[in-house]
């Protein structure tokens, strides 16, 4: 009776088994997969949400047009936490468990550097829609593509901006201390010294203790025309109420986007009226001149009641990016995908045209915007700037 | 007055904004050592309890910092002495290792429990006293929310150290902590004692919690830091001493501030355990003198 019992256990538990596995090539043969790691919880959320949203928008409009091979898309999230070493374990999670065609992300400069590595060494294909630091191209890694500008890039349209609009001498940088900070500094740092503004001195922060106001009364000292700011939101908000406090008056606030980009940054949840003035880059912006850009603006709006800023597009973008080319790769063998991605060439797009360089770069403009009476409004480049740029800003004493 | 002296009198007068609150904190550990030689690992995962218990109550009932601290300071006395009751008293006569085990334990237990509960999110809270221009007066400012903070942390310290020394549970408390073996013979029931002092240690924490609030971002391992802080100014003050964890609870933040004034923000924490280990290693009393409560 025991032994009977026995082995009708243990034939439940094999025939369990083998459904259990044999489910998983079954799920896989009805869709294709793709891998997301962006940080939905912790310091950087406020970003993962903005991906997310813009990665549902572009997953709802694949499936609503069939999919892609004759298959529905599915996402698969991994959320980092807004912690480099939880995106790393992601990248295992979802190329070595999920068996994912590619993968997308990270956030952060930080998490993303920190996935270049594993992502090379899995040889899967990556596509990076918002990190802006140069050195997670440095690698030269062929698996890993970037979609967003960079660093660089950013400072090289500041520098052309403040030429022509007042052409100030001194700037002083302050930055938050991980990748992101660091390497928006140091681009900034060196294309102003070859211009011949001169740096006074960068201050480095640490994001997590909100006391700024030693570091913003060092920078007052200074006295700089321009103060540039590599902040993410939080540290964004805090940053413009202390520089209230000690009462800072650059002419120029000028921020690497990011916290001084972010939806929430001029509206009462951020720094509401002390975002007034500051000046930012941005990647895109609804109205920017592309076909598609005014679409995805009505459709995030209609959705999630609140207008996107540019890192929820280049989400939505690098998933419309990898499902063309795993299209144009007919197949999901990950290097055919990484060859499809490399020979991409999208004239147009909701974020402009796509076409990566020899390192994986995306060539992709920069704008700048200015937060005038609670919303960013495009001041640089000419062509299809939306206002003037209010320039020196107001001291805050004679603010209202 | 000349502009250094302006600049060291500012940053001295924002740490002991900031001192105050650490006073707070420290008396709390300085207590709890004080009365039953254990060292709470787990201070700065209840600080962080303190928070969330503020934050919830300005989040779902618009209830000001101002006031929820005191709820956070009532249901951490609540939740501490439960914590006592179920997981310290059984092993408060065993070893430090054990406790030092037990305290880390609830820590983590802590800070996990949160996250699963409220995730891994920063918040802000942001009221109208921190959007305020500052206090000004002569060249010197001064954040109005901090100035609260200062104000209120001041009462509770000064309460706190009035309780011990007059009050006849503080003698209790003092008798407990001078000679644990003896004050039984003296008709003071040691374990009822000693449950409410750990109760108090933590309010204390819970306390501090709501108010660093509208100065700090919340999330769940936000305590951390804040364990380490209170080591430092427990062992600046002299170990288990309330009065001498006040003062190093100040010294700390003065400290703080006039590193991140002329070294730099990021070397703030560095600092404190330098400070730290120079105390342990050169005067390891305390600056101020005293062996114990």
């Amino acid at each position: 009776m025991r032994s009977g019992l026995r082995s009708k256990a243990t034939a439940t538990i094999l025939i369990g088994f083998s459904l259990v596995l044999g489910s998983v090539p079954l799920l896989n043969a009805q869709t294709i997969k793709i891998g997301v790691i962006t940080s939905l919880t912790g310091s950087q959320a406020a970003f993962g949400e903005a991906h997310k949203n813009g990665y549902s928008i572009a997953l709802d409009q694949i499936n609503a047009k069939g999919g892609v091979l004759g298959k529905k898309v599915e996402l698969d999230w991994y959320d980092d936490q807004s912690k480099p070493d939880q995106a790393v374990q992601g990248v295992s999670k979802l190329v070595d468990q999920d068996h994912v065609a590619m993968l997308l992300g990270a956030y952060s400069s930080e998490n993303t550097k920190a996935i270049i590595g594993p992502v090379t060494t899995h040889q899967i294909p990556l596509l990076i829609p918002t990190a802006t630091a140069d050195n997670v191209m440095d690698s030269k890694s062929p698996w890993v593509f970037r979609i967003c500008a960079g660093a660089n890039a950013y400072a090289k349209e500041w520098i052309a901006f403040l030429k022509k609009n007042g052409d100030p001498k001194t700037m002083v940088i302050v930055y938050e201390k991980t990748n992101f900070g660091q390497a928006n500094m140091q681009a900034m740092k060196e294309a102003a010294t070859a211009a011949g503004i001169s740096v006074l001195a960068t201050e480095e922060y640490e994001a997590k203790a909100p006391d700024y106001k030693a570091v913003l009364r060092r920078v007052k000292d200074k006295n700089p025309d321009v103060i540039y700011f590599c902040s993410y939101l939080l540290d964004a908000t805090t940053l413009m109420r202390q520089s209230m406090e000690v009462d800072l008056n650059p002419k120029y606030y000028t921020a690497a986007g990011t916290g001084f980009s972010a939806a929430e940054f001029p509206t009462a949840k951020g720094a509401g009226r002390n975002a007034e003035f500051t000046l930012s880059v941005s990647q895109w912006l609804p109205e920017a001149p592309w076909p598609g850009s005014k679409e995805f603006d009505a459709e995030y709006f209609k959705r999630y009641n609140s207008h996107p800023q540019y890192h929820a597009m280049q989400a939505y973008q690098s998933l419309m990016t990898a499902v063309e080319a795993i299209n144009k790769a007919k197949s999901l063998d990950a290097a055919k995908i990484r060859d499809a991605i490399k020979n991409l060439n999208l004239k147009t797009s909701a974020f402009g045209p796509i076409k990566f360089d020899a390192n994986g770069q995306n060539q992709h403009p920069v704008i700048i915007t200015q937060v005038q009476g609670g919303q960013y409004k495009v001041v640089y480049p000419l062509d299809i700037a939306q206002a003037k740029p209010i320039i020196p800003a107001p001291k805050w004493t004679q603010r209202k | 007055m000349p502009r250094f002296l302006t600049d060291f009198l500012q940053a001295g007068m924002d740490g002991l904004l900031t001192g105050a609150l650490y006073a707070l904190i420290g008396m709390g550990l300085a207590l709890i050592f004080g009365v039953m030689r254990i060292v709470n690992f787990a201070h700065g995962a209840f600080l962080m309890v303190g928070m969330y218990v503020s934050w919830i109550l300005f989040d779902k009932l618009q209830l000001n910092p101002y006031i929820g601290f005191l709820a956070s300071g009532l249901f951490l006395f609540a939740f501490g002495w439960g914590v006592y009751k179920l997981l310290i008293q059984p092993i408060r006569d065993r070893s430090d290792f054990m406790q030092i085990l037990m305290t880390t334990g609830i820590a983590l237990i802590l800070v996990d429990s949160i996250q699963l509960k409220f995730g891994a999110d920063y918040h802000q809270t942001i009221i109208d006293l921190t959007n305020r221009p500052p206090f000004g007066f002569g060249p010197f400012t001064l954040n109005r929310a901090a100035l609260m903070s200062f104000g209120i942390a001041g009462v509770f310290i000064v309460g706190l150290q009035q309780f011990v020394v007059r009050s006849r549970t503080g003698q209790a408390l003092r008798a407990i902590a001078q000679n644990r073996e003896v004050a039984p013979l003296m008709g003071i029931n040691v374990t009822l004692i000693q449950g409410f002092s750990f109760a108090l240690g933590i309010a204390m924490a819970g306390l501090a919690g709501g108010l660093l609030l509208p100065a700090l971002y919340l999330f769940p391992s936000v305590g951390e830091d804040y364990t380490l802080k209170a080591f430092v100014i427990v062992v600046l003050g002299g170990m288990g001493s309330i009065e001498g964890a006040a003062i190093g609870g100040l010294v700390l933040g003065v400290t703080e501030s006039l590193t991140s004034a002329y070294l730099g923000q990021q070397w703030a924490l560095a600092v404190d355990f330098v400070l730290f280990l120079l105390v342990l290693s050169l005067k390891p009393s305390g600056i101020f003198g005293r062996q114990r409560a």
